[in-house]
């Protein structure tokens, strides 16, 4: 698929057919994944791949409803976490990305006002994935709120791992809708904000 | 150009030709940014487009400087950011990305859910210059508070990162990646 169509067309998938997805394709997205750049090319990411119907059901137990001005409602991805074949959990090595070169450990020095940029350079790989799956007419949606310390215990994370988000990967019940965006007119500011 | 073909032949380009980018061009680049997805649809990103030489000057001065045989020399990126005929530099307004709609963040990333949906973003343009024939640098390593004095920017909203934009003079080399194998578990940790 041409890059400007997959950058155009993709849509967050909330529905999914249970049909298979099969390792080859989860592959091709992984590594794509793999090509972001990132921080010193430090490459704090990895990637959990989840086939287990047990355990993916687990992680969807730790996504948190969504607070409406009057009510709280179930996440709309909830579904999609158990009728998608696979789900992938995007962790983070931390005190990697972000840090002053030569300094780790006990002395390690963060070269920014941000800290750390396992967010940021998490995010790039992310965004590799999500165009990779489209591109073979797959869907996803980016879920990042659910309980970390509960889904970083249902995972047996090891020290100085976090998960950043997760997303589901399979075949679309249906086209996703693309929320209204901004115009670019107001998110462009010309030489420096006046 | 194909998806994985931009995705797996994009490289981080330091050296720049003078040669001039159009608006059309760059409207391109940050309409694909504009396309990423974003927490509750907030699209906090900003983007500042820096075509004045002075100000793509004085934020140069303002990156990191590394250390090479014990002496403090300027950032390779510096270079690039006076060569190249753009400057792109990616803002987020605050309290946004990682909040839910009582004003309070959502999870244990806080606030700094910005850096994350800034970097969708970022991937995106950086993508699609590729496929334009030209190349981009993501610099993150500069004085935030000198650049946030320099472009005026409001309160509410803060600096993240920047690229040049512009014609390579060079290729590019391919930094190595780990194998999958070093970044996949299976299921999960055991």
């Amino acid at each position: 698929m041409e890059l400007f169509e997959a950058i155009k067309g993709r849509r967050s998938i909330r529905r999914y057919k249970t049909d298979p997805v099969d390792d080859k394709q989860i592959e091709s997205i992984l590594d794509a994944g793999r090509w972001a750049p990132s921080w010193a090319n430090t490459q704090c990411w990895r990637f959990i791949v989840i086939r287990d119907a047990k355990i993916k059901s687990q992680l969807a137990e730790t996504m948190m409803a969504v607070k409406l001005p009057d009510r709280e409602i179930p996440n709309p991805a909830l579904n999609a976490m158990k009728t998608a074949p696979v789900v992938i959990v995007v962790c983070a090595q931390t005190g990697i990305a972000g840090v002053k070169h030569s300094t780790s450990g006990t002395n390690l020095e963060y070269a920014t006002d941000k800290g750390d940029w396992f967010m940021f350079d998490t995010a790039l790989a992310i965004e590799n994935m999500l165009l990779a799956a489209y591109g073979q007419g797959l869907g996803t949606v980016i879920i990042g709120a659910f309980d970390a310390p509960r889904a970083e215990k249902v995972l047996n994370i090891p020290k100085g791992c976090r998960i950043v988000a997760f997303f589901p990967v399979g075949v679309p019940e249906g086209p996703g809708k693309a929320p209204p965006r901004k115009e670019l007119s107001e998110l462009v500011i010309k030489d420096k904000f006046s | 150009m194909e998806v994985f073909e931009a995705i797996k032949n994009r490289r981080s380009i330091r050296q720049y030709k003078s040669d001039p980018v159009d608006d059309k061009t760059v409207e391109k680049v940050l309409e694909a940014a504009h396309w990423a997805p974003s927490w509750g649809n907030q699209q906090c990103w900003r983007f500042v487009v820096v075509r004045d030489s002075k100000i793509k000057s004085a934020i140069a001065d303002t990156l990191n400087k590394v250390t090479i045989d014990n002496e403090l020399v300027e950032n390779a990126a510096a270079s690039s950011v006076r060569q190249a005929p753009i400057l792109i530099v990616f803002c987020a307004e605050k309290s946004k990305a990682g909040y839910s709609i009582d004003g309070t963040p959502q999870n244990d990333k806080g606030e700094y859910w910005y850096m994350f949906d800034i970097a969708l973003a970022v991937q995106n343009l950086t993508l699609a210059a590729h496929a334009l024939g030209l190349g981009t640098v993501i610099v993150g390593g500069f004085n935030i508070a000198k650049v946030e004095k320099i472009l005026d920017v409001p309160g509410g909203c803060t600096v993240v990162t920047m690229t040049p934009l512009g014609v390579p003079d060079h290729k590019g080399q391919v930094s190595p990646r780990k194998q999958l194998s070093e970044v996949i578990i299976k299921d999960k940790f055991s």
